[in-house]
Parts: C-alpha cells; structure tokens; sequence
C-alpha cells in the first residue's frame, strides 16, 4: 500500500510542478532537507473533534464546530515507531505518519519522505489544545479546506 | 407524519405518474457514488437537457399553487403554478432504504449551508471531517430548504451528474442553478408534499 501511495505521490509531484506556480511555497519533492520539527508527537495523541474550512471568515466557527465533534472524535494515537497513526486523504486505511521540518521552519506531517511531499499535511499552527493543518496536495486542499482539531476532554 | 417505506419496497423500480414522461430506467437505477466533499460545482450549474431540464409541465394537482410536491420514484419536484402547470425540476433522490413520503412544511432556509457527513459516511471516509463549513466544495450545494422537523432537505449538489438518481440519505437534490431558481420561489412555510409511489 505504501508503495502505491509512493507512486502516486511521484505522479502527483509531476503533475503539481507542471500545473501550478507555487513552487517558491512549496518545497521541490526529493530536494528539501528534514529538520526536526517544532514540537513532539506527543501533542497530537489524544481524541480531537475535527472540521475544516475554506473561507477565513468561517475560521471561528469551524473551531466550535470543531469542538461540538467530540461526540465523534477522531483518535490519533502513537504509531509503533516514532510516528502517529492517522489516515491521509482518501484513504480510509491508517498508516503510521511521521512530523517533519524543513529549512524554513515549517512543519509537515507525513510518510517518511521529504517535508512538503504531496502526501503531507502542512501543520499551520498548534498548541496543545488546538491544531490547524491542510493537505500539501493542491487538490485535496481545494477539496477539504483547512482542518481544525480541537482536543476532546476525557 | 414522515413515514419511512419499508425496505421491501425500496428494491422495485417505481412507475411513474402516467401524465408525466418518465426518464429512462436507466438512469433511474442507483448511482454507486459517494459524496465528494470538496468537490467544486458553481452556482451556474443547471440541468439544461432532456428531462431533469427546468420546465413547466402540465400537472394535474389538487394541491394549491406554491405548494413542493416531491415524487421520489419520478425524480421529480414540482412547483405547483395552477391551471393544471407545476413547474419540475430534476432531483437526485434516498437510495434503496433512505426514501420516505410525507408531508412537511419548510421550516427553514438556509445559502451555501454547511455540511455535516452522516455517520455511515465517516465509517467508510474517516478521513473526513466531521463538520465542513458551507462553500462551493460542500456537497450541500448553494442552497438548502429543510423540511419540518425532519433531517431531510432540499439542497444543492457539487455533484450535478447525479441528478436522476438514488445516492442520498433521504434528502433530495439539485443542481446548485436549480435548487437557486427554486429557493428564491419558495418561501418559509412552503407546504411539501414527498410521495412515494411503490410498485410491485
């Protein structure tokens, strides 16, 4: 399965450098460095409520939203390595995904390839408590918008 | 009031009403397709050929003009206009097992609503999230009307090829031009009529 999704991350790197012009945003598939990330795995265990927004008015909101789904809460848990177990974009299969920085201080979670693989997800912003993310992937960004998970109370 | 039909039911493909040119079985037959979260349909999408067209069409009805009758098995909802007119619009429709009958009234109406993947939904996309605020990538659509009490709507779509069909939960959809043009024709307290016309 891995190597499926390693194969159609290859074709989506082609088709995102041919198609789009935001290669100064995005790091080039294969070339960015791996810097440790900003924070630890540890701040992603847990049960969150999770829902997404495309437009910045609806940000606020959508953190409420959020925060109303724990009463079907998505569980990240720890992966057997040093990852988490999540899923990605229309796969409904969990895989152990890893945290990655890259040279400019941004912070990708993600199969073990270099931060800013179209499989990825940009981590925007996180505290313990709240944590923004979207897909790398123009087209499922496009699709499912910016995610916000909001840590369930036990 | 809203009766859900029994399964039983739900497995016979429907005859039409006999004033109504009735689409082909074809197209009648379940769509096997999920929602695409996401997906981009813009306001300007109507269904501009062949029977899921807009269309006034003569319609016998003692219902009075204003009023929304749903005919699930037809994938139809008219817009009663009088002197036997209605007004009909192509719908997708509830899978086998999700379509009910009843009558309702519109209780609210909502522009680009937001939209909230129902539980069996999440079960097979769990990757989704659980609340998506309202936009063109929503598969609410551009437009709600939502009926009664019920958790069922009249709603947009940003997939209008399924217009014709059976996917949904039980609600029923337009294309997001469509379920425009219709939301600006009905207003709050709008009777709807759903039938559900089951053949053996």
């Amino acid at each position: 399965m891995l190597s499926r999704y390693a194969l159609s991350g290859a074709v989506m790197a082609l088709a995102v450098g041919g198609c789009v012009s935001t290669s100064d945003e995005t790091p080039a598939v294969g070339t960015a460095a791996i810097a440790p990330a900003a924070f630890e795995r540890e701040r992603l265990i847990g049960r969150w409520g999770v829902a997404s927004f495309h437009d910045e008015k609806d940000r606020r909101r959508t953190e409420a939203e959020a925060r109303a789904q724990c009463g079907q809460a998505y569980a990240i848990s720890k992966g057997p390595t040093d990852g988490v177990m999540m899923h990605v974009a229309d796969d409904p299969k969990r895989y152990e995904l890893r945290l990655k920085g890259d040279a400019a201080g941004r912070t990708y979670l993600g199969f073990e390839a270099p931060p800013g693989h179209p499989q990825d997800r940009e981590i925007l912003s996180s505290t313990d408590n709240l944590v923004t993310m979207r897909f790398v992937n123009p087209d499922a960004n496009w699709r499912y918008g910016t995610f916000v998970y909001v840590r369930c109370r036990a | 009031m809203v009766a859900l039909v029994g399964l039983c039911l739900m497995t016979c493909l429907l005859e039409p009403a006999a004033a109504q040119a009735p689409p082909l079985a074809s197209a009648q037959e379940t769509l096997d397709v999920g929602d695409e979260p996401g997906r981009i349909s813009t306001e300007e999408a109507v269904i501009r050929d062949g029977p899921y067209a807009r269309q006034v069409v003569f319609f016998r009805s003692s219902e009075p003009p204003g009023t929304l009758v749903v005919h699930t098995s037809e994938r139809f909802v008219y817009l009663v206009q009088g002197n036997n007119r209605a007004l009909r619009y192509g719908i997708g429709v509830g899978r086998k097992g999700f379509q009910w009958s009843g009558l309702v009234r519109v209780s609210r109406k909502a522009e680009w609503p937001d939209w909230r993947p129902p539980p069996e939904m999440l079960a097979r996309q769990p990757y989704l999230p659980r609340f998506m605020a309202g936009g063109p990538g929503n598969p609410m659509g551009a437009r709600a009307l939502y009926l009664g009490s019920t958790v069922f709507r009249i709603h947009g779509t940003n997939q209008p090829e399924t217009i014709g069909h059976a996917i949904s939960s039980g609600c029923f959809r337009l294309a997001n031009g469509d379920v425009i043009d219709l939301y600006a024709r009905v207003p709050l307290g709008t009777k709807v009529v759903v039938r559900h016309d089951a053949s053996l």
